[in-house]
């Protein structure tokens, strides 16, 4: 019974994961300025044309790198993707800000707080 | 140099840090510090007040609501908004308080003068545990969650505790607080019973000083973002230690009850006749076996340099950042496969690896996971027992649910709604896969300790079923010190409203 379980449960995961992908990408210490923003990407022809060109971190501000890029691909951006054979492969891409650096430590009278 | 103004970002939809749920707001404002590079002055706190005073009065007079939003780390809807969320999370200022500076009331020894530190309130438990365990500072928190992505003002707002057996929560480390409650006032609030800053220095800040009496400070400790936006907390510290972790494995007999349910640590082998400074009990009701943590308090070495970055074996195998959602799903349709997953998730929840290191590295940096689950309730240590077979049987009458029973241990706060309400509070962490059965396991626990005549609070910032009768049960006349201090700092039902939400307001707390 178990067995047969497992094998459906495993039949199912195949069915429902199929065509999905999710990569994500961080630092060992991220430091996450705003929001997570969403950018609905397409890329033609086998990567050699791409809507947009690139993705620009427009929210990363003053300085501010990236703290977080998840790139994913749901069920129907997969169905996409393999009925077009690799020509549109639509995916989704999330990035986070990173916040500029660390803040020195100040003092309450003023000055800094003590050799940070 | 004029200082970077708020930034509006146009998003119709917000969500929490874990995607367990979405909010649709009026758009998102990002706010910035004065000076990034510069340490923090009162002159970059002024500016910052100026600027969300200015965002607080556009709120109210175009109607909307409006709420700080820091890392959204809280599974319960507490934090958002139908209006603007104000994004904090850059702001991460710290000083450190000079004892100069300090109120001549001021009880604390010198060691306590000597270790309290303002954070802003974009600062996150990550930020303040590298800043107060430098080299430098050697300070250490008393106590703190498990996780550390949460911004300080956001995971006390809430109630985050920890499990240190001798200490109280995450917000029993808070002295002062400085809200900024609408477009004309903001408050430097105290406890009467434990004044703080020089009314000279908090005149500086151009702050009302608020000290004359404990519950406003009571009841803003936990407040949930509700009285007006937190911009900084003073906190205190306690000298830099070292904890080292001692996991185990052992069924749940007698011996293990004593400890679990009564802190009789004498009872069982696995502890050697010694009390820990942190201890975790974590029952997997699938199966009789119960994963331990007792986490040992060492001197730290002068010279000790924390590292706290994630590592990670390239080769590795695990679970991806959206891999529970299918699970859910997964384990929703086929429950047989519950008792399994649930043994490989608690490894995967609970770290499992024997290590030593200040507070901040051992409750570091995680891998991150989307559509978790976790509620927490709290019970009286001498309800403890009783509780958790409750739970246990509940566990059994569902059928199997993807969950685990964690067990941690706070003592009682003095904030007027603390989820640690009890002398000795054991906390129940309900922690799994986010699915049918997890959120049915959630709703029917309260029905299920209402039913054994348990006394009980939940966690604020996780998942609960608190209506306001069950707040006002758990609670009693301090509902009414809570809301009467709300009206303190938001005399006018106008200003109340921007900060409003469907959360407080299903809980009796709102208007």
């Amino acid at each position: 019974m178990m067995n047969r379980m497992t094998k459906t449960g495993a039949c199912l995961l195949v069915v429902l994961t199929g065509g999905c992908m999710q990569y994500l990408v961080q630092p060992t210490e991220p430091s996450l300025a705003g929001s997570p923003q969403t950018i609905r990407v397409k890329s033609y022809l086998g990567s050699e044309l791409q809507q947009p060109p690139y993705v620009l971190a427009q929210r990363c501000q003053d300085g501010e790198q990236l703290a977080r890029v998840l790139v994913k691909r749901d069920f129907l951006q997969g169905f996409v993707s393999w009925i077009s054979l690799g020509l549109i492969a639509p995916a989704t891409v999330v990035y986070t800000c990173a916040n500029a650096g660390d803040p020195p430590l100040g003092n309450s009278s003023g000055g800094d707080g003590g050799g940070e | 140099m004029m200082a970077r103004q708020p930034s509006f970002n146009p998003i119709k939809t917000w969500k929490n840090f874990h995607e367990s749920y979405e909010q649709v707001i009026d758009g998102e404002f990002d706010v910035f510090m004065p000076q990034q590079s510069a340490p923090l002055s009162i002159d970059d706190l002024k500016e910052t007040t100026r600027q969300f005073q200015t965002l607080i009065a556009d709120a109210r007079k175009q109607g909307r609501k409006a709420r700080a939003i820091g890392s959204a780390w809280s599974l319960s809807r507490a934090p958002t908004t139908t209006g603007w969320a104000l994004n904090t999370n850059r702001l991460r200022g710290r000083m450190k308080i000079d004892p100069a500076d300090l109120d001549a009331g001021h009880s604390g020894t010198a060691d306590q003068k000597a270790g309290l530190y303002l954070f802003q309130c974009g600062n996150t438990v990550a930020d303040v545990n590298k800043v107060i365990e430098s080299k430098d500072q050697r300070r250490s928190l008393f106590t703190s969650g498990a996780a550390n992505g949460q911004t300080i003002v956001g995971a006390t707002s809430c109630g985050t505790h920890g499990s240190a057996l001798q200490h109280g929560a995450l917000h029993d480390h808070i002295v002062a607080i400085h809200l900024i409650a609408n477009g004309d006032s903001h408050f430097w609030i105290e406890r009467k019973s434990k004044p703080v800053m020089k009314a000279d220095w908090v005149k500086k800040l151009g702050a009302t000083l608020k000290r004359d009496d404990d519950d406003l400070f009571n009841a803003a400790l936990v407040s949930f973002g509700s009285f007006g936006i937190i911009q900084a907390v003073v906190i205190e510290t306690v000298p830099r230690y070292l904890l080292e972790t001692q996991p185990g494995i052992a069924k749940l007999d007698e011996k293990l009850w004593k400890a679990i349910g009564a802190l009789d640590f004498a009872a069982h082998p696995f502890f050697g006749g010694l009390e820990p400074y942190f201890f975790q009990a974590v029952i997997n009701p699938a199966t009789d076996e119960v994963l331990l943590n007792a986490n040992y308090q060492k001197e730290c070495p002068a010279d000790h340099v924390p590292k706290y970055g994630l590592t990670q074996d390239p080769k590795a195998i695990g679970p991806g950042f959206d891999a529970l959602s299918t699970v859910g799903i997964i384990l929703g349709a086929f429950k047989g496969l519950i008792p399994a997953f649930s043994q490989l998730a608690v490894k995967q929840l609970f770290d499992t690896q024997k290590k030593t290191g200040t507070s901040g590295q051992i409750y570091g940096y995680k891998p991150p996971l989307l559509h978790v689950a976790s509620g927490s309730i709290a019970v009286a240590l001498s309800d403890a027992r009783k509780t958790l077979e409750a739970l246990i049987q509940l566990y059994k009458d569902i059928g199997p649910v993807p969950l685990v029973l964690g067990c941690r241990y706070v003592k009682k706060s003095p904030a007027l709604l603390a989820f640690n309400k009890f002398p000795t509070t054991l906390a129940i962490s309900i922690d799994g896969v986010d699915s049918k059965s997890s959120r049915a396991f959630f709703a029917a626990a309260a029905d299920r300790l209402e039913a054994k005549g348990i006394d009980y609070t939940q966690h604020w910032g996780k998942v609960n079923a608190y209506t306001k009768e069950r707040v006002l049960k758990a609670y009693g006349g301090n509902v009414a010190k809570w809301l009467k201090a709300r009206r303190e700092v938001l005399p006018d039902a106008k200003d109340r409203a921007v900060f409003d939400n469907a959360y407080i307001e299903e809980r009796g707390l709102a208007g």
